[in-house]
């Protein structure tokens, strides 16, 4: 229903009807963590607290620089980490008390792919995902097979089904990971800056995938990200970290402004307003070095 | 897409055991003894509807006496170190690794040594005293290569080799100090042999409860396994209780690995080579690895134990000798197709 | 082994079948039959234990390691499963039942003749029953499983163990008395004695040598005092020189300086060198401190005198003629 581009009705505007607004699938609530060495000394890292939600068909990015605490909110979502305090909860449970096989039927985390050490078929791979259901020793049924079918059409990898693992392209390879996720049926998408190891043509296609699952498949999408203009172009919110700090949420229009993303970033820039309303970040960094408008680099350039 | 059914399992199960059933008949047949195949069938035929007076005395002493407890001894250890090796493969991540990786065998050995020292004539002590040492290794190397009260692969290879390697030095320091005389029996041990006085019955039969214990243990992680194999990280948001599955690996494979050692001494290159021939005929799925590589192991053992025994009739090679000739020109052929 | 290729193109078959998809039933066929092979030898193999019978009239014998055996009163097929005992037994002259030795029995060289039953760790207990023995005669060279073993396979085993020299003269007759050559026995075991007897008397009153007596070269490893190696030294009038509680101890050639033996005593079949020549010892680095290899002291002896058989006593002699010459008329001199 949302079209690619524009920006998400709910919530922001106070005056708009009550609309029917699905409810929050993915609520956190002032939920923060820390980590320490031992128990008792000063946490070396502390994330939050931070507040949002994220309601089906809904894509949101979490935007920041290295070690701003990223990952760490990822695995808050994910119930793999218990929040210190605040609540993350996935329509109405706490993420973290949910049993882990529970869990991964309603979140399912898309971490950068590791190297397989025995030789696998894709179909197989997918099929993975479809362990949290039925007994530990399983052998997969009819709708198991279904279900990953669904899942790798999903992706547009169907045709992919009998290739070896390790004879994919990293793209290919990237579609047939998301499809193992979406086989667990899950009610939340989590990406963890899954467009590294891909070319520009890659980042945006993975995007645009993701896009196009919210919309038409109803999931909720949370990406981890350093791609500011991608994240700016397809995404409903961002929530913007800093220093394990969560600086602001909201509409991409609202967050890229130049006086909050230079000093998170370090690095002089611009923000322009595209025809379709969304931000674009140029960076200016050096003023006798050219800048492109795609080139999401984040990497501070010496100003 | 055709999943893993367990028809299919059960069928693939069915042909190894019909090819391990043909091995373990021609081993019958096949010793110093001159036996044709008529008297060994015959022979059979006879025990089996209860006419064993009928059978001559030497034909009984011969296959029940001798051929079929090896026969059955060697089925033991092949099962257990080839579902061993397996277990370690997926549990360290490692193509590489073998049943004897994290320094059981060498616990193994020290105990044996110490009760040949010992207790020289005490029957079965060599083999309870190599199990004990193989219990305590397990236990040692257990605790040293946690990390973050769970056990980790990378530490857990470490402690084993250096395990391994601590061990081996003692057995050596022991076997230069000791008088000679005693560790002759030694010398087979460490080769892998399995021509020493044939067990009983009773005892082969507890063995085999253990054995099937274990195999069962690790099989029921066998789904869990196939996840872990693709990441750790992955397989813990899937749902897979990744500390638990470690710990079951790693004890019933570690006895898999004490057992097989203890009856039998090191034999090397079973369980690092029939784990990966059976992935390249069956598939890595270890649902059907597990079973299929149980029944490859026990066949790789028979038909080398049987040739062990008739080579060079009446000399008997170690078996060990012949898993080693066998698997090294098997081990390079399977590195060199890995390789694109 | 007529069955045996009818099983190999059958296995090849096998496997060609198992691509066929068609052929699913017949696979099914076959597994099936498996199953039931596979019962069929369970069945067998359980059961009660399984035990030779003893038809031919017994006797009650303790040998060397005071276990009770039960002998056929008459001894007509003897395996010998350690070359001292082949030795003995020929010395005995009752070859002719010898039916069976190990394939490293080669003294006298007649003895490679008979059927082999392998080596003397490792037995072949097939072979052994192969050859229907009345008793199998095993020294302390074999391993007490091996005994054992053949116990339970219903082979009387009589196990030698001789500790000495002069346990060893013992052994041979109780030998010669165990397979019915008693009068054979008496007469060598008789003969090994006076001649024995006559070593002491040439030897009385002479100190003994200090020897080291050379194993291996590189490394060093000589003998330990209870040895049976140091028994039969102590017969030829020499004295082990090294002082320790091992068996077989490994020295440094610091040591051997050290203890500067009055001899070096080398067995000829494993002294560890290309051929005979010690007279290159001299050059070797750390050799050629040692005065007993400066004046070419060394004594050769066959390996004999750590078999514990009849020509044992012949490499004693020997070995006193080497170190003691003056014993026997000849000139104390070089080498």
């Amino acid at each position: 229903m949302n079209a690619p581009g524009s920006i998400s009705p709910q919530a922001a505007s106070p005056g708009m009807p009550e609309k029917q607004a699905p409810p929050a699938r993915l609520k956190v609530e002032q939920a923060s963590y820390a980590y320490s060495a031992t128990d008792r000394d000063a946490p070396l890292f502390a994330l939050g607290p931070a507040s949002f939600e994220v309601r089906p068909r809904e894509l949101v990015a979490i935007l920041g620089p290295n070690a701003s605490g990223k990952s760490t909110l990822l695995r808050l979502l994910a119930g793999v980490l218990p929040p210190l305090s605040g609540r993350v909860q996935i329509e109405g449970v706490e993420a973290s008390q949910l049993e882990p096989r529970a869990r991964a039927q309603r979140v399912a985390l898309v971490q950068q792919e590791s190297a397989l050490l025995f030789p696998l078929r894709v179909w197989e791979y997918v099929l993975q995902g479809r362990y949290p259901y039925g007994r530990r020793l399983r052998f997969e049924s009819q709708e198991d097979c279904v279900m990953a079918g669904n899942a790798l059409a999903q992706v547009g990898a169907e045709h992919l089904r009998d290739r070896w693992m390790d004879q994919l392209s990293g793209g290919e390879k990237q579609r047939v990971i998301l499809a193992r996720a979406l086989a667990q049926q899950p009610l939340l998408l989590l990406l963890d800056e899954p467009t590294q190891h891909l070319d520009i043509g890659g980042k945006v296609e993975l995007l645009r995938r993701l896009r196009r699952l919210a919309d038409e498949n109803r999931y909720a999408v949370v990406v981890v990200t350093h791609e500011l203009n991608l994240a700016a172009e397809f995404s409903d919110q961002v929530v913007l970290l800093h220093r394990g700090k969560c600086l602001r949420v909201g509409p991409p229009a609202d967050v890229y402004t130049r006086e909050l993303l230079e000093p998170v970033f370090e690095t002089s820039l611009e923000v322009e307003i595209s025809s379709r309303g969304r931000p674009r970040v140029i960076l200016r960094g050096n003023p006798e070095a050219d800048s492109a408008g795609l080139d999401d680099s984040s990497v501070p350039e010496p100003s | 897409m055709q999943p893993l059914t367990i028809r299919r399992i059960v069928l693939t199960c069915a042909v190894l055991a019909a090819v391990l059933f043909a091995v373990s008949v021609i081993s019958l047949k096949l010793g110093a003894y001159p036996m044709s195949a008529r008297d060994v069938v015959l022979t059979l035929v006879r025990r089996a509807i209860g006419h064993t007076d009928a059978i001559p005395s030497d034909f009984r002493l011969v296959i029940f006496g001798l051929r079929l407890p090896r026969i059955a001894l060697g089925i033991l250890v092949g099962v257990a170190l080839s579902v061993s090796g397996a277990g370690f493969q997926a549990l360290l991540r490692n193509p590489l690794a073998d049943p004897y990786v994290l320094g059981v065998s060498s616990g193994a050995a020290l105990g044996a040594i110490l009760s040949l020292v010992f207790t020289p004539h005490v029957p079965l002590a060599m083999q309870g005293a190599a199990f004990l040492g193989a219990a305590a290794t397990i236990a040692a190397v257990y605790f040293l290569g946690r990390r973050g009260g769970q056990l980790d692969s990378a530490t857990l290879l470490l402690a084993g080799i250096l395990s391994a390697s601590f061990l081996s030095a003692i057995i050596m320091f022991l076997m230069t100090t000791l008088s000679g005389r005693d560790l002759r029996g030694m010398a087979f041990w460490l080769m892998g042999d399995l021509s020493t006085a044939p067990p009983d019955w009773n005892l082969l039969g507890s063995l085999y409860v253990v054995l099937l214990a274990a195999v069962g243990a690790i099989y029921t992680t066998s789904s869990d396994l196939n996840l872990i194999l693709t990441g750790e990280q992955e397989a813990r948001h899937l749902g897979v209780n990744v500390g638990r599955v470690k710990l079951v690996v790693y004890v019933s494979a570690s006895l898999l690995t004490g057992l097989a050692v203890s009856v039998s001494g090191s034999i090397g290159y079973v369980g690092l080579i029939v784990p990966h021939v059976m992935r390249m005929l069956f598939g890595s799925d270890y649902r059907i690895l597990i079973p299929t590589t149980a029944l490859g192991g026990a066949i790789a053992i028979v038909a080398a134990d049987t040739l062990a025994r008739t080579v060079v009739a009446p000399t008997e090679l170690p078996v060990g000798a012949m898993t080693a000739l066998a698997g090294a020109p098997v081990f390079i052929y399977l590195l060199r197709r890995r390789l694109p | 082994m007529a069955g045996s290729p009818i099983f190999l193109v059958g296995l090849f078959y096998w496997s060609h079948l198992k691509r066929r998809r068609g052929s699913r039933n017949l696979l099914a066929v076959a597994a099936g039959l498996a199953a039931l092979g596979w019962a069929a030898l369970v069945l067998a193999a359980l059961g009660p234990a399984v035990c030779a019978a003893q038809n031919a009239p017994t006797r009650v014998v303790i040998d060397e390691t005071d276990r009770k055996i039960n002998v056929p009163a008459e001894v007509r097929r003897i395996v010998s499963i350690a070359p001292s005992v082949t030795e003995t037994i020929y010395a005995l002259g009752a070859e002719a039942r010898l039916v069976g030795d190990t394939d490293y029995c080669d003294d006298p060289p007649e003895a490679k003749t008979k059927p082999h039953v392998g080596a003397l760790l490792n037995p072949s207990f097939e072979a052994i029953l192969a050859l229907k023995p009345d008793l199998v005669i095993s020294s302390a060279i074999n391993r007490p499983e091996t005994v054992l073993a053949l116990e339970r396979l219903g082979v009387p085993v009589y196990a030698t163990d001789p500790r000495s020299v002069e346990g060893t003269v013992d052994s041979i007759e109780g030998l010669g008395e165990l397979i019915g050559a008693e009068r054979a026995g008496k007469m060598l075991a008789a003969q090994l004695r006076a001649r024995l007897d006559n070593l002491h008397r040439r030897l009385a009153g002479r100190p003994p040598k200090r020897v080291l007596f050379v194993v291996w070269e590189d490394p060093l490893i000589s003998v330990g005092p209870n040895t049976f190696l140091a028994d039969a030294l102590r017969q030829a009038g020499a004295e082990s020189v090294v002082e320790t509680t091992q068996d077989w101890p490994k020295l440094s050639l610091e040591e051997a300086v050290r203890l500067q033996p009055e001899a070096l005593v080398f067995a000829s079949a494993g002294a560890g060198t290309k051929s005979d020549d010690y007279d290159g010892l001299r050059e070797r680095p750390g050799w050629g401190a040692l005065e007993a290899v400066k004046q070419g002291r060394i004594a050769v002896v066959s390996d004999a005198l750590d078999r514990p058989a009849p020509r044992m006593i012949d490499a004693i002699e020997q070995l006193a003629r080497q170190l003691h010459p003056e014993a026997f008329g000849a000139q104390e001199g070089k080498r």
